[in-house]
């Protein structure tokens, strides 16, 4: 009986192929935990920064912040209204 | 030899039941408990705390949205020093020692120290680098414009079971809606503890809360709350409120009172001032109630503008009682036109008279006195009105001039507004459209209450009331130039069976400009000290208040 030599050969270096293939990926994903940690802490800081922000955007477009500016800049409240009206005609012609 | 070979068989196969029970108990029994197991060793839960939804004004800007703040907790048993520990974080949190102390001595794994941390605070803290405090991500309220329309907005606090629910006014109202549903998300974990590259599994069931945009106008708001604020001041008022509607669709634009709380720290607060007074507060009306009984008779074809009054020479007796003016002054044959000018009690006394307690009731009714307007806000009270067997000549009588009964400000502005709109009574409403988490509007639309008074009898009353401003007590107060219709009142306070002759409710309520109103309003002063007249302290605001609002929505004035 003849040994199958060359299916022997190909089912080892399949093997050996596949446990290389497996043995670089799980290298290069090893240190990919870090990786997503460093991601996660940025997105934290981000995310605090932005509210950070937001909170400051929205006091200093409150109109209670504004008016407060406004008086200190030496704005006053205007107690006359001035308006446009159409000037009365001195006669009609009917 | 075979016996031999039978005991090895019989030992082999109990060991391999042995074996085969264990892994049933562990593969079938256990199943569950080491699977939990397991995930704990490699998956840690984070709690994906869903976000409350945000109150928006009409011009879309958040009054009350969300920050991020931290609660700080503590593992005792892996705080070695204690009495240390205690000393420093009471210093940093602001909270006594003691506290502190009790906290950490408890036989516990986790125990809270402090919520409502600012990032600052928990970034300072968290530089002291303590073994055993940790922080957790929450959400606080904040309130970008402070204290602005507090009792419209209700606060934030805890239920039972510590988590957020809201109180009072909107945040009470719309709670279900603004609560959003928690959720968790779950990360792998390798041995060493760093996160393993995969998607955190989030918990599909986690849902932001419902965002509300307001029909109120931030800045009607933001001028109503400065004037009421100084006019408290000015005429040394216990309180106030101001309540502003746009007649024609019932959407409340401004929603003032005083005294108030601040929503972010309502602890510091009594419980007394979270009711809003504009929804809760019950008031006697006094003479702000007139033109709805003489709106009434008017359309009711039982007076006319020139109708002449035959009991308006003298006080009038009723029931043993004395009715009087407010100014002790008569006039012989006066017409309904300057019954309302004159806020003429024994005039209104006539009116009442002509109309009987079947209609008094009736038109009551119609105008929603009794009942509560339906407005989405939390806690509105109302006081029915009495049955007919308990009307007797004098209430219908008094009742005809706005004493010896009872409204909250809203329910008056509301059926007020009616003679404004044509006749129709509209429903108010703060909330004019909810925005869902996924992007949705879904928009409130005006709802009818019903029909007070025929549209013609309503201009016929916007005229008479008009007249009340230009030529009435309040007429050094009006805005030259607008024609506005207004009513000034002024209500004595019951007080233990009487009348107290110096304590009053002080009101003007009215709208502009008269033939196509934009905003009804209504002012009130609760015991004003330094004139106890309506005309001379909610008249002076209200039409201050009116001209801001006319400026503002660019109104030029239509006399001159």
């Amino acid at each position: 009986m003849k040994k199958p030599v060359l299916a022997l050969s190909i089912i080892i270096l399949i093997i050996i192929a596949l446990s290389v293939t497996r043995v670089v990926f799980s290298n290069g994903m090893s240190t990919s935990g870090v990786a997503l940690d460093q991601i996660q802490t940025e997105i934290s800081v981000y995310k605090i920064q932005n509210t950070i922000l937001k909170e400051k955007l929205l006091s200093m477009t409150s109109l209670d912040y504004i008016a407060s500016k406004a008086s200190v800049l030496g704005f006053v409240e205007s107690k006359t209204n001035i308006s446009l009206n159409r000037s009365i005609p001195l006669a009609i012609k009917q | 030899m075979i016996w031999r070979y039978r005991v090895i068989l019989v030992i082999l196969i109990l060991a391999f039941l042995a074996v085969l029970s264990r892994l049933f108990y562990w593969q079938v029994v256990k199943a569950e408990n080491l699977s939990q197991l397991g995930q704990l060793q490699y998956e840690r839960s984070i709690g994906n705390l869903a976000e409350r939804g945000e109150i928006k004004t009409s011009d879309n800007f958040p009054v009350a949205t969300n920050k991020i703040s931290y609660l700080v907790f503590a593992n005792p048993k892996q705080i070695k020093n204690k009495t240390d520990t205690s000393l420093v974080l009471s210093s940093q949190l602001s909270v006594d020692k003691a506290s502190i102390s009790a906290a950490l001595s408890k036989d516990k794994y986790w125990v809270s120290l402090k919520s409502g941390l600012k990032i600052e605070e928990k970034e300072k803290l968290e530089g002291l680098k303590i073994p055993g405090v940790g922080f957790e991500e929450t959400y606080t309220r904040f309130y970008p414009e402070a204290s602005m329309a507090a009792h419209l907005l209700g606060f934030v606090g805890k239920d039972d079971l510590g988590k957020d629910k809201g109180y009072f006014g909107l945040e009470g109202y719309y709670d279900r809606l603004l609560r959003g549903k928690e959720g968790t998300a779950v990360e792998v974990y390798d041995a060493l503890g760093l996160p393993v590259l995969q998607e955190a599994s989030n918990s599909p069931e986690k849902v932001k809360g419902n965002s509300l945009v307001l029909n109120i106008n931030r800045a009607i708001q933001f001028i109503t709350d400065e004037k009421l604020k100084k006019g408290i001041e000015r005429y040394s008022a216990t309180g106030g409120v101001v309540a502003v509607m746009e007649p024609a669709t019932g959407n409340i634009l401004a929603l003032s009172s005083f005294p108030s709380f601040s929503p972010s720290e309502y602890g510091e607060f009594g419980a007394s001032l979270y009711k809003n007074p504009s929804i809760s507060n019950l008031y006697e009306p006094g003479s702000t109630l007139k033109p709805l009984i003489m709106s009434a008779a008017l359309d009711a074809n039982l007076v006319t503008p020139q109708t002449k009054c035959n009991i308006c020479d003298k006080p009038v007796s009723i029931g043993g009682y004395e009715i009087r003016t407010w100014n002790n002054e008569y006039f012989k044959d006066i017409n309904m036109v300057d019954v309302i000018r004159h806020s003429d009690n024994t005039g209104m006394v006539f009116v009442g008279q002509k109309m009987g307690i079947d209609r008094m009731i009736n038109s009551l009714n119609k105008f929603g006195i009794g009942e509560g307007t339906g407005i989405d806000l939390q806690g509105e009270t109302s006081q029915s009105l009495p049955p007919k067997n308990k009307w007797y000549a004098v209430d219908l009588a008094t009742r005809a001039f706005g004493q010896g009964i009872s409204v909250t400000p809203i329910e008056l502005l509301v059926a007020f507004s009616s003679i404004a709109s044509g006749g129709l009574r509209m429903e108010p409403h703060v909330v004019g459209a909810i925005q869902t988490a996924d992007g949705k509007t879904i928009k409130i639309s005006p709802k009818v209450l019903g029909r007070t008074i025929s549209e013609n009898t309503s201009k016929v009353m916007t005229e008479m009331l008009v007249n009340a401003v230009n030529k009435g007590e309040a007429s050094f107060a009006r805005l030259k130039g607008y024609r506005i219709a207004g009513k000034t009142g002024t209500a004595s306070i019951p007080i233990a069976g009487h009348y107290d002759p110096n304590k009053t409710v002080a009101s003007f309520i009215g709208y502009a400009p008269a033939d196509n109103p934009k905003f009804v309003m209504l002012v009130i002063f609760d015991k004003p000290t330094s004139s106890i007249y309506g005309a001379e302290t909610a008249a002076p605001v209200f039409f201050d208040i009116a001209r801001q609002i006319l400026l503002y929505y660019g109104i030029s004035p239509s006399e001159e």
